[in-house]
């Protein structure tokens, strides 16, 4: 019985977690933008050239 | 010719500006590109020359300033800083936002900027002390933005944050449906294997904790929606589900107490699945309003008036468009959009009226020539007399054409939702009738509830939600990667049964790129026709002139005196003292050199232009020291896979016909290169005619499919079945058709027409399969056969089957 606890308990914790994470990436604007970064990746930072 | 270091345009050497900049000389075309060459060098942000592609253009010509106390209710507090967000207008490709973020990084003050590619909104933190909004507003408009404020379009926020919504409660009920799935797994094997009782129930009650906000968070649209829908007494879509999911969470309730099977991941599962599908469908649709604010945007809000002050002195004033009335002057300078239609009282200009034509080449207007709202004045400034104002332009018809066809199509995808109105009704009856009838014939209360919410639970179609979209995303991916773009799943459905085939000339079965197809030297001293032409057309901006530049390329040019360009004439100049022109038969003839070009001809060579004319191609004379020179014949080439497309669609489709503003001559030589009949053409079609004619192909019951570019094919793009607008085609065609084909090759229809048929198919199979489980189900519940739990599975695994089936489509 003890052990079923435990593992409820850590599949909640695992479980809860990853949809904390998931709230977090939504309302920090992770998925507003899905057409910029691809372009972005290609952009250096300032180019060193001399 | 020379070209702008900054913009790309061509700039006449006589009207070019040089300056040094950075120990480089530059040639500018005019006085604002080379300040914002002066102000990217200064900065150190040259790597946007080498960066930007060459379809970059510049922004629109700087006008009224736009005040910043407009932005003031936008700014927000964040922390130390302050942060807005602001729209840029003009943004058209990845550099355009590499050169923002950096211009405004630059500014003193500014910690954070991002322009997000697809809203098109800049969202900037910076320092209050050291900058504020005017300042940030001066930069982005010195790059040639123009910045506007973010309420402004808070019906799209709107539609965001709906969105987001919406993502949000997907995220949290597919976590909580995962959780769900874990215990019912479970609870499955303890079923068939045996189970102890006590970790049965926490089992189940860590199911029930797991299942509640999903079916009143995740499911909150749903149940609001069905409280709607009750009020209203409409049965919709939203009432199966909650009726389905929520009976099912219910039941589960009463068997934890009772020591029965639980439910909780059929609850859980039918409002993920649902709301899975929203989301794919919310994606698809979000762009849908975007055509109307594009074209709305063609409309230029303000227009100077010309008054007379009385002895022929004129004073200008600027005045907001909705004050002018008709019978008001307009002055029009180079590079404006022309504000109201009209005809011409002073100056001379050529104007751009691709945007309402397709035509590339620019027209000529002169005193009583008409001009159109929207076009846009190349050359020379005009003044105009207004003749049509407000919804009586031919831009705002075009405006509510798009708009009605909009209106339509919303009616028939209700359609959808009058069948589920049927159908939820028919299912609340049959499971009050299963219960009834199990209570008649001597069951217990117990018994007859459990049967009749098995009822429910099994005939709410949870796969059903997701057969459609799914099978859509697939098809619509499978099309992108090979260049078509599809728009929607209505449009799949109407693809597939389409019979007649409309094809647009320009730009659709040609290339909208005039050539020089064939020139004959009229033998004069040892100067080369050719050369002496493309002396002169390399200093005319005509597009014309192009082809004839374009095919001398290699040719070293003679140096050209006194050139004169005449709008939609010719041109000439003085080439080594003598006299030299190249233009249309009217203008050489006019110039004086010839009275009648038919006697200087020879009766060879006059059939020869007759055929060519008669062909619809262009002729251009050229002279030189008062004689004739050469003949040269431009035409628009006919895209080399046309005649292949042409061929592949015959055998698709029951007919194939081009249509085209043209005179009829050029259409029926065109026609025949893609081995299409006379009997297959219709010239002198204006945008409106051509929707016409599209109207009454519908009215014999034909299902039409119009390809086409251009704003001027846009009324006929809605009108038809399916609209599909060719590559590189006008924003308004874009977002008015159905389909997109990325690429410039006619090839793609045929393969669109097919892989909607495809589509179709796998959808037809979605639904038969998320159907058929509740089908054989749903007499066995009644009776009482079957376990619900093995409902439970069969849902999943009817679920499985649309998802297994949709795949099919990404692979072949």
């Amino acid at each position: 019985m003890w052990t079923i606890f435990l593992l409820i308990f850590i599949a909640l914790t695992i479980g809860v977690g990853a949809w904390l994470f998931f709230l977090w990436a939504v309302k920090s604007g992770q998925y507003d933008d899905l057409e910029g970064p691809k372009y972005r990746m290609l952009d250096d930072e300032e180019k060193q050239e001399d | 010719m020379l070209r702008c270091d900054h913009c790309l345009l061509e700039v006449p050497n006589r009207k070019a500006i040089f300056d040094r900049i950075k120990e480089e000389e530059k040639v500018f075309c005019c006085d604002g590109c080379r300040g914002i060459a002066i102000l990217i060098s200064e900065e150190g942000l040259e790597e946007f020359y080498r960066r930007r592609n060459n379809s970059w253009l510049p922004g629109p010509p700087e006008d009224k300033s736009i005040e910043p106390a407009a932005f003031a209710n936008t700014i927000r507090q964040v922390g130390d800083d302050v942060e807005t967000e602001i729209i840029l207008d003009g943004i058209r490709c990845a550099s355009c936002i590499w050169l923002t973020e950096k211009i405004l990084l630059k500014t003193e003050g500014v910690t954070y900027a991002r322009v997000n590619y697809a809203t098109h909104t800049a969202k900037v933190q910076w320092k209050p002390g050291h900058t504020n909004i005017g300042g940030i507003l001066t930069r982005i408009k010195s790059v040639g933005y123009t910045p506007k404020p973010f309420s402004a379009k808070a019906h799209e926020e709107g539609l965001r944050r709906q969105q987001r919504d919406i993502l949000i409660r997907l995220g949290t009920s597919a976590f909580f449906s995962i959780q769900i799935m874990m215990y019912s797994v479970a609870l499955y094997a303890g079923y068939f294997q045996g189970i102890s009782g006590s970790i049965k129930v926490v089992l189940q009650i860590v199911s029930l904790a797991l299942a509640t906000p999903v079916l009143f968070y995740a499911g909150m649209p749903f149940i609001k929606g069905t409280i709607r829908g009750l009020r209203n007494l409409s049965f919709n879509m939203d009432v199966l589900v909650i009726t389905g999911a929520g009976s099912a969470y219910v039941y589960s309730i009463y068997q934890i107490f009772s020591g029965g099977e639980v439910y909780f991941d059929t609850s859980a599962m039918i409002i993920t699945l649902i709301l899975l599908g929203r989301y794919i469908e919310a994606g698809a649709k979000g762009r849908a309003s975007e055509v109307i604010t594009r074209l709305l945007a063609l409309n230029p809000k303000e227009a100077r008036l010309v008054t007379n002050s009385g002895a022929g002195v004129k004073s200008l004033e600027s005045v907001s468009i909705s004050s002018i009335k008709t019978g008001d002057r307009i002055e029009v300078t180079p590079g404006e959009m022309i504000p109201l239609d009209g005809i011409v009282t002073e100056g001379m200009s050529e104007v751009d009226e691709s945007m309402l034509t397709g035509e590339s080449r620019p027209v000529s207007k002169k005193a009583g020539s008409e001009v159109f709202c929207g076009t846009q004045n190349l050359y020379g400034t005009l003044v105009y007399k207004v003749q049509r104002t407000g919804k009586e332009t031919v831009l705002a018809q075009i405006i509510k054409t798009v708009e009605d066809a909009q209106a339509r199509r919303a009616a028939i995808q209700t359609i959808a939702d009058r069948v589920v109105g049927f159908f939820v009704p028919a299912v609340l009856l049959l499971s009050a009738i299963t219960g009834l009838a199990w209570l008649f014939y001597g069951s217990t209360p117990t018994g007859a509830i459990m049967n009749s919410i098995s009822v429910l639970v099994i005939a709410c179609p949870c796969a059903l939600g997701l057969a459609t979209p799914l099978a859509v995303l697939m098809g619509t991916t499978k099309g992108a990667s090979s260049g078509i773009l599809i728009k929607g799943g209505d449009i799949i459905e109407r693809a597939r049964n389409i019979d007649t085939v409309v094809l647009d000339k320009t730009g659709t079965i040609t290339e909208s790129k005039p050539e020089l197809v064939s020139y004959k030297e009229i033998g004069i001293s040892d100067i080369e026709a050719l050369r002496l032409a493309a002396s002169l057309e390399r200093l005319s901006e005509h597009s014309i002139s192009k082809a004839i530049v374009n095919a001398a390329e290699e040719m070293k040019p003679y140096n050209v005196d006194e050139f004169i360009a005449c709008p939609g004439k010719g041109v000439k100049g003085i080439i080594e003292g003598k006299e030299a022109l190249a233009g249309s038969r009217n203008f050489i003839e006019s110039e004086g050199i010839f009275n009648d070009l038919d006697t200087v001809l020879t009766s060879e060579m006059l059939s020869w232009v007759k055929l060519q004319e008669h062909s619809g191609n262009s002729v251009v004379y050229a002279s030189f020291d008062k004689r004739l020179s050469g003949i040269f014949i431009i035409s628009d080439t006919i895209r080399k896979e046309a005649g292949e497309a042409v061929e592949m669609l015959k055998k698709m489709v029951y007919d194939v016909i081009m249509i085209t503003g043209d005179c009829i001559d050029t259409a029926v030589t065109v026609a025949g290169k893609v081995n299409l009949d006379e009997d297959k053409v219709m010239a002198q079609r204006s945008p409106v005619e051509k929707a016409e004619v599209i109207k009454s192909m519908q009215k014999e019951g034909r299902k039409v499919l119009m390809i086409g570019d251009g704003i001027n094919d846009a009324p006929a793009l809605i009108q038809a079945d399916v609209g599909i607008a060719m590559g590189r085609a006008t924003d308004i065609a874009l977002e008015s058709s159905d389909m997109v084909i990325m690429r410039s090759d006619l090839r793609l229809i045929p393969d669109a027409i097919i892989l909607s048929k495809k589509t179709y198919k796998i959808i037809r199979q979605n639904l038969f399969w998320a159907f058929v489980y509740n089908i054989v189900a749903l007499p066995l519940s009644v009776t009482g056969i079957l376990h619900p739990i093995v409902a439970a599975v069969s849902m999943t695994l009817s679920s499985l089957s649309v998802v297994g089936n949709s795949m099919r489509l990404k692979s072949n």
